[in-house]
């Protein structure tokens, strides 16, 4: 549990110095956001804004992919990763820092895309900002939880780059389903449909135990 | 003299699963022509006519597919468990042959759904989660040929190789729970075969079965032959992808 927060600590304070990772996923998204309306025929109509829930998370989850990949590349300098590894804790707490600290990072760029994306589709978020929050952060875990133990099988292969989505798109499928559906209950209704956090949350945990169960394979030295 | 000694040691067990292969080999061929023949002599469906055939091809596919990746699961499992690289030989083999036969499921679906559901394409949850599973072991032999050293190689792909099994009910219960309508028939039992219908059927699945047994069979062999080549199989493996 020390190590979960020791390593949640060190790379929220690596991410605090530099910025860059962060800095990147938001740019990155932000860009999607422009793309997004410029692929739309009609740009912020209506019709585009029965999308927004789709939009909006397939522009989180490539924000995601591009982060995730830096969270273990950073490690690969001057051989960090081996002392993760060689560290004298459980390899499961090392990944669920890992996966927080991934998950912290994630959630100021989804607000701030949010916050574009409300704008350029002049849509008004801030009623279900909250509840959409939930949403948002129950859906993340589940992508960083799979995303970091993905990250950590990635990072030693070649081509890690491409790797990295094509191991983790499969087992996003799951996540996406249910949180496209809850923000979209949530944006039509503006209350939240049960079923979907269900899922999410089973979802979630499954995520968190196989990864915390299988990290001794992924974490080596 | 020292080569006549020598070369069984280069070559440790040359033949190794050679009687294996060939009794799969030759249940194969006897169950492929028998199968050939009850497919041939099947009465013709009332509704669909001609196409309802390609039942006999489509669904055993689907088992010897399945079975495949269940083998790379299991394997994957045994291989973390006991560290021995011979399961490591038979998940990829079971991944590689479970690919190809989820290739042709998904090749034989489409065809069969525009003749009946007049669309190439629905996204059915069974449909759906088989086209994830093949996504999912593509990447599992991608992820195999990326990785360098081979007890990482193996290591990374027996958790991958299990976690896309694991993954099957999620993925399946996201697709129904939210997804489109069922357009499968829910299993057997409800009479989905008619008369007549049985036995070609049976036949396909073993017939499938048997040849997915017989290239898993060769697969690893193949797995032997390069591991017994020794030390040598990294070097050009790496130097080639490099």
């Amino acid at each position: 549990m020390n190590a979960l927060l020791a390593v949640l600590w060190k790379d929220l304070l690596t991410e605090l110095r530099s910025r860059d990772r962060a800095i990147a996923m938001l740019l990155f998204s932000m860009l999607m956001v422009v793309i997004f309306h410029f692929s739309l025929p009609g740009g912020a109509t209506a019709a585009t804004r029965a999308y927004a829930p789709g939009l909006l998370w397939v522009a989180y989850v490539f924000a995601a992919l591009l982060g995730l990949g830096r969270s273990f590349a950073i490690e690969l300098e001057n051989g960090a990763i081996e002392v993760l590894a060689r560290a004298p804790v459980d390899r499961g707490w090392v990944l669920l820092g890992k996966t927080l600290a991934n998950m912290l990072i994630l959630g100021v760029v989804q607000a701030l895309t949010a916050l574009v994306f409300a704008l350029f589709f002049e849509m008004n978020l801030l009623p279900v900002a909250l509840p959409l929050a939930g949403v948002v952060a129950l859906g993340s875990l589940g992508l960083c939880a799979v995303g970091t133990f993905f990250a950590a099988v990635a990072v030693r292969t070649r081509l890690r780059e491409v790797m990295l989505p094509l191991l983790a798109l499969p087992f996003y499928i799951p996540v996406l389903v249910a949180a496209t559906r809850a923000t979209n209950t949530l944006l039509e209704t503006g209350s939240v449909s049960f079923a979907s956090i269900h899922f999410l949350l089973v979802t979630d945990g499954s995520y968190l135990i196989a990864s915390f169960i299988l990290s001794d394979f992924v974490l080596d030295e | 003299m020292t080569d006549a000694i020598a070369k069984p040691e280069q070559h440790p067990t040359p033949s190794a699963g050679g009687g294996a292969r060939r009794v799969s080999a030759a249940a194969l061929a006897v169950s492929f022509a028998l199968w050939a023949y009850l497919v041939y002599a099947a009465p013709l469906d009332s509704v669909q006519g001609l196409i309802q055939k390609i039942l006999y091809v489509h669904v055993p596919c689907w088992f010897a597919a399945y079975a495949g990746f269940a083998l790379t699961a299991v394997c994957g499992g045994l291989y973390l468990w006991k560290n021995d690289e011979r399961y490591d030989r038979v998940a990829v083999a079971g991944a590689e042959v479970g690919v190809v036969f989820c290739t042709l499921g998904l090749v034989t679906g489409p065809i069969w759904a525009k003749g009946t559901w007049g669309h190439w394409w629905a996204w059915d949850p069974r449909l759906t989660m088989t086209l994830v599973l093949w996504f999912i072991y593509l990447a599992y032999l991608l992820l195999r040929s990326f990785t360098e050293g081979s007890t990482r190689t193996a290591r990374f792909a027996s958790v991958y190789g299990i976690a896309g099994l694991a993954a099957v009910p999620l993925n399946y219960f996201a697709i129904e729970l939210f997804g489109g309508a069922a357009m499968h028939p829910d299993n057997l039992e409800r009479g989905s075969l008619g008369e007549g219908m049985g036995w070609p059927f049976a036949a396909g699945a073993i017939t499938a079965l048997l040849a997915m047994l017989h290239l898993v069979l060769l697969r690893v062999d193949l797995e032997r032959r390069r591991a017994a080549e020794g030390p040598s199989t990294p070097d050009w493996a790496s130097a080639e992808g490099d």
